[in-house]
């Protein structure tokens, strides 16, 4: 299992060479332990953890729960120190640092306290490394690859299961347990899970409520299960009981936005082009107006230890698309014809094009 | 994530208890003499916010701005399609859409000619929100967390317990059947049980007696093996852990066990705490010697200068 991530290693280092950095810090907090687990691939307990690595290529570690010590340290087979508050930690980290150049992965997250501490260690400002670490991140490795692609099955028979249980008078809580449970019990790590069900009243997905489910509804979700860190993302929509005529219409919509999005998507196309494709096709029936922020967030993103990587699959974003990035195209929002809809598949941007991670069928589900 | 039940239960939190709070940031501001007071939230940092507005974000950041005097404003990151819903589920009627909550800030201020502002734990912010706050015209004034959230209300010590009885249910039930199945498979069904039980957020860790409690990792459940429950009720954590051995252990007289406290309601959830003697709800944890293994053993606790109550 991937644990202290050696082609990330070796391309941090040329980064540091080429930016002139003598230490390169990689901060993780709860919310964000990407930052760090792009070198050091530990789900963390603690609040916070951090990976220094030095220009010679050492790399150490402070974590701040106690549990974290024996796997960071097996991870990284360098020195890992336990603190309760992290400030006392990078005192002792960066206890050669004096005058030394440092950047910091995941900078803008980090708590200002710590950032001071850094710059009183070193007696200047610490750099963010977060853009150009998040670059490199961006092209997938084929070990990152693989963990995505086992993500992307987990995902599919996560939704096999969600189309299996839902139906009418389970609440919206009740059908998450079941997936979450499912899911987790089949080796997930972590889950991101949105839903929604309703008619022509439903704007958006959220986390779930205690609404029962109805006959006619759309059931909505955006399902999203962490394996060894990676995450992939499926979207699909399904209706409880038969679909009716709108519901339909709409679905067919999304589907053949989609797959416009699907089919240009190859090395040196314009991200904006892929959200372009998707909303054009919204445009030619009628619903342009739907393709803006008032009723949707983006068009779809990037994904890995984040499952909402930039760039964001949106026509104001320009970025050239790249072999191994991974993508979820996915044209969810609102139409008056049958309320919010969700239809996406983690997309594997290859030498001429792109395949679908996703094996789940293409289709309105119906439970 | 928090992917569970997000919900407001006025039996359970009451209004007036929500009320009383906000008064109390109100006292806060006027002894500061400040315009407003601050408070970040984000997904794994939102104990603050939700203790004053019962505010939970499944994603983004916001800033609860709590003018003088008046009731609470929501400056958040998360889409306007989502506020009928926030509005269900916390105490706020103003939510302002704000990729930047600090500029949302600012205007607040110049449009009420706020010229003090207070911060709770200034230092604390994220480097990015600090530094756009510091380039602000306003005078900033950083107020201590434990001036905003003294000692736990006995609200917040009910439903502590509440999430603590949930994992300790569901441990009960579970781990004496446990042997047949592997952590994922124990993991998964705990998650089940607890977020059909209405947990809003669950977290489990496995040790088989050799090393720390770690997410699952498709190991056999055996007579070593330890697991951590940390369950989130309504905003409420809970930290509950039992050993298939069937260990058990005097939390307030550990012995030579290696005890952990967390303070389960920190700026940040699990943070580890020095001190056996300020007033919060924690997490203790045993670490107890069986043969040439350890099991572990915990619960929630509330702690305070006569010593611990298990919750």
């Amino acid at each position: 299992m991937l644990k202290l991530n050696p082609e990330r290693k070796k391309e941090f280092l040329e980064l540091m060479a080429q930016r002139g950095w003598d230490v390169l810090l990689f901060y993780g907090d709860t919310w964000r332990k990407d930052h760090f687990r792009c070198l050091v691939s530990v789900c963390f307990t603690g609040p916070q953890a951090l990976a220094v690595l030095t220009k010679e290529g050492e790399v150490r570690a402070v974590v701040t729960h106690p549990w974290d010590v024996e796997p960071v340290k097996a991870a990284t087979g360098g020195s890992v120190t336990y603190v309760p508050r992290l400030v006392d930690g990078l005192k002792s980290a960066l206890r050669d640092a004096g005058n030394a150049v440092i950047a910091i992965n995941g900078l803008e997250q980090m708590e200002a306290r710590f950032v001071r501490a850094v710059k009183e260690i070193s007696r200047a400002a610490p750099i963010s490394a977060t853009a150009d670490v998040e670059e490199i991140r961006r092209v997938k490795t084929q070990e990152e690859i693989e963990w995505i692609t086992k993500a992307a099955r987990l995902a599919d028979r996560g939704y096999e299961q969600f189309a299996r249980v839902a139906r009418a008078g389970m609440t919206e809580y009740e059908l998450v347990a079941e997936v979450e449970g499912f899911v987790k019990a089949h080796g997930a790590e972590d889950n991101f899970m949105l839903v929604a069900s309703g008619g022509t009243e439903v704007t958006a997905m959220k986390p779930p409520t205690a609404r029962k489910l109805q006959l006619g509804d759309s059931v909505i979700t955006e399902l999203t299960p962490q394996i060894n860190g990676y995450y992939a993302q499926i979207c699909r929509t399904l209706t409880i009981g038969p679909p009716s005529q709108k519901q339909l219409e709409s679905y067919a919509i999304f589907a053949e936005a989609q797959q416009a999005g699907q089919d240009l998507l190859r090395p040196g196309v314009d991200i904006s082009d892929v959200a372009r494709v998707q909303n054009d096709v919204f445009r030619k029936h009628g619903y342009g107006e739907y393709t803006g922020a008032q009723y949707t967030r983006v068009r779809g993103h990037n994904l890995g230890l984040y499952p909402d990587e930039f760039p964001h699959v949106l026509e104001s974003v320009h970025y050239t698309c790249k072999k191994d990035m991974v993508v979820i195209c996915h044209p969810n929002t609102y139409l008056p014809l049958s309320g919010y809809m969700v239809f996406g598949d983690t997309l594997l941007v290859t030498d001429t094009g792109c395949v679908s991670l996703s094996q789940t069928e293409k289709r309105l589900f119906q439970a | 994530m928090k992917r569970g039940l997000v919900s407001w239960d006025k039996g359970e939190l009451p209004v007036d208890e929500l009320a009383a709070r906000l008064a109390a940031v109100h006292t806060v501001a006027r002894r500061k003499s400040v315009d407003a007071v601050v408070l970040y939230s984000d997904v794994w940092r939102s104990n603050d916010a939700r203790y004053l507005s019962n505010y939970m974000p499944y994603w983004n950041r916001a800033f609860i701005v709590v003018p003088r005097d008046e009731k609470p404003i929501l400056a958040c990151a998360l889409s306007p399609r989502v506020y009928p819903w926030i509005k269900t589920v916390t105490v706020h009627e103003n939510i302002i859409a704000s990729p930047s909550p600090p500029a949302t800030l600012f205007k607040l201020c110049a449009e009420r000619g706020w010229k003090w502002v207070g911060v709770c734990d200034l230092e604390g912010l994220p480097s990015d929100l600090h530094a756009e706050m510091i380039a602000g015209k306003v005078e900033l004034v950083d107020i201590p967390r434990s001036e905003i959230r003294p000692a736990p209300t006995e609200v917040e010590v009910w439903m502590h317990a509440r999430a603590a009885r949930m994992a300790r249910e569901v441990l009960e039930k579970e781990l004496p059947a446990a042997g047949e199945r592997n952590d994922h498979q124990l993991t998964g069904r705990l998650e089940r049980l607890l977020r059909r039980a209405g947990a809003e957020d669950v977290v489990v860790l496995v040790s088989d007696g050799q090393g720390p409690p770690l997410p699952a990792e498709g190991r056999p459940v055996g007579p070593h093996t330890s697991v951590v429950v940390a369950n989130e009720y309504n905003g409420h954590w809970a930290k509950v852990t039992r050993n298939v051995a069937g260990v058990t252990s005097s939390l307030s007289e550990s012995g030579g066990a290696t005890a952990l406290r967390e303070n389960l309601s920190g700026s940040y959830s699990w943070e580890s705490l020095d001190d056996a003697t300020t007033a919060a709800v924690i997490s203790l944890q045993l670490q107890i010697r069986a043969g040439d293994r350890h099991v572990y053993y915990g619960d929630t606790c509330l702690q305070g200068q006569e010593g611990l109550r298990v919750l």
